[in-house]
């Protein structure tokens, strides 16, 4: 039982800002890392079975039972080949990343009118181009939106990754865990689970500014 | 959590799988894709020697009584969430206050950024440690997303459907037992399999406040350094979870009125 006391917790960021900032910036790093390779493979893999029934169903599938397993089974499956650290959490976060990105892509390759399609054939386009030039710049809000999603994920799950020693403010809430019953135990965790919140808000919120200044500009509304 | 967010976000695209196509071969891909991986690792379980330590816990006594503890306070907390969310959703949509309404909307938002691991640790050092409390916080954390879903799930009725069903002279309530809930019931057990199968991964985090669970043998594997232990542990849990998810699915098919 420890009560709350707020100046305690103001003296606490006070005297830790430079820890808490370190946190922070650890913490983006490894989401944003993990969403850049998710997204290469993620935008790769939906490019290459959009058109395919049987592959797409199946990496969908494969995708949706990934983001089942619960976050620390996966990170302990991880350990034995990868160690603690770095690695097995980015890993991970790639992994549940997959599912929404993928998905989004193909639906947002499929929603191509046909119309738009059959013009841009018409105009002599080859299949790959038709992908890249027309499709791609069409489906591209649908899949940011699916980048969202992953973000808003791994920002929570990154938290769990402190626990196989991974980076981020996961850290403070395992500290104060394990400090149960001491002054700071409360502030720890508090600061940690804070923390995680308003960056996945601040993260919600630049994935908007994204979306509007990257979307081809005859598809803004 | 998230979870929640990108099924919502998905499921608006997923054509509903129509009623004769019920029992598909891609039905039976998840059950024996689990007794696959569980066949492997009781093979390689069984071609090494286990030392003493792991000999504790890697026999059927201590992982039937950790599997049960999981599976307790999975279903426990999902059961609870159901019969505290649903009707403080129905309760609350019939309030034409639209100020309650975002208020609840907006607070799921926030609880879906709140990182699991954050809510039951805190709660663990204002409370104390063990089984009521990774209960409650379960319940605490799945609360607000079923809730949501329930709002939804009657908000997005069709008025028209509505008025119709008032002009052939319906009372609110048969409105709404008849009517509204039958048409919501889509999205509200959309809601509570997700928070189901989000259950399942809580509690395995529920170990670190020694509320028992299948999380134990992860914590333990990892901290002795006995990786059959660990890896027993992630595959048991990780095939609960999609068990879960896979009979909640049933249910969902099975569940889902007639004519949706």
């Amino acid at each position: 039982m420890t009560e709350f006391d707020f100046t305690g917790l103001l003296t606490f960021w006070a005297r830790r800002w430079d820890d808490i900032l370190g946190l922070v910036v650890e913490h983006v790093t490894v989401v944003a890392v993990a969403l850049v390779i998710a997204m290469a493979i993620g935008v790769g893999i939906g490019m290459l079975v959009w058109n395919r029934p049987i592959p797409r169903s199946v990496t969908i599938a494969a995708a949706g039972v990934a983001l089942t397993v619960p976050s620390l089974a996966l990170l302990a499956i991880l350990i034995p080949p990868f160690g603690l650290g770095w690695t097995p959490t980015v890993i991970a976060l790639v992994v549940y990343s997959l599912l929404p990105i993928v998905r989004n892509t193909v639906v947002g390759l499929r929603e191509v009118p046909p119309a738009i399609m059959e013009s841009a054939k018409g105009m002599g386009m080859s299949p790959v181009k038709v992908l890249f030039s027309i499709q791609l710049p069409m489906a591209w809000p649908v899949i940011l939106t699916g980048v969202r999603v992953a973000a808003q994920l791994t920002v929570g799950i990154a938290a769990i990754a402190a626990y196989v020693a991974g980076p981020g403010l996961g850290a403070f809430i395992f500290k104060g865990l394990s400090s149960l019953g001491s002054k700071n135990a409360l502030n720890f965790a508090l600061t940690g689970t804070l923390g995680v919140v308003i960056l996945a808000l601040l993260i919600d919120a630049i994935f908007v500014a994204i979306t509007r200044s990257t979307t081809s500009r005859g598809l803004r509304a | 959590m998230t979870l929640d967010a990108t099924r919502q976000m998905l499921a608006i695209r997923q054509p509903p799988s129509p009623r004769h196509a019920f029992f598909t071969r891609t039905r039976f891909v998840t059950p024996l894709v689990v007794v696959l991986v569980l066949g492997l690792t009781l093979l390689w379980l069984s071609s090494l020697n286990l030392d003493s330590i792991e000999q504790r816990t890697l026999n059927l006594d201590y992982i039937v009584a950790r599997t049960r503890e999981h599976l307790g306070l999975t279903v426990v907390a999902s059961a609870l969430v159901a019969v505290l969310a649903i009707p403080t959703g129905v309760a609350l949509s019939r309030t034409k206050s639209r100020v309650v309404r975002a208020i609840v909307l907006g607070l799921a938002n926030i609880g879906q950024a709140t990182p699991a691991v954050g809510v039951i640790i805190l709660l663990a050092i204002v409370w104390k440690t063990g089984y009521t409390t990774a209960l409650v916080a379960l319940v605490v954390y799945s609360f607000l997303p079923v809730l949501r879903n329930t709002l939804v799930g009657l908000q997005q009725i069709d008025e028209s459907v509505r008025e119709s069903a008032k002009g052939m002279g319906m009372t609110r309530n048969q409105v709404l037992l008849r009517i509204e809930l039958p048409l919501a019931v889509p999205v509200i057990l959309a809601g509570l399999r997700t928070s189901l199968v989000f259950a399942v991964g809580v509690a395995t985090i529920a170990t670190f406040i020694n509320a028992g669970g299948l999380g134990d043998m992860i914590v333990n594997g990892l901290k002795l350094q006995r990786y059959p232990v660990l890896i027993t542990g992630a595959v048991l849990v990780a095939s609960i979870a999609l068990l879960i998810d896979w009979i909640a699915g049933i249910a969902e098919d099975l569940l889902r009125p007639r004519g949706i």
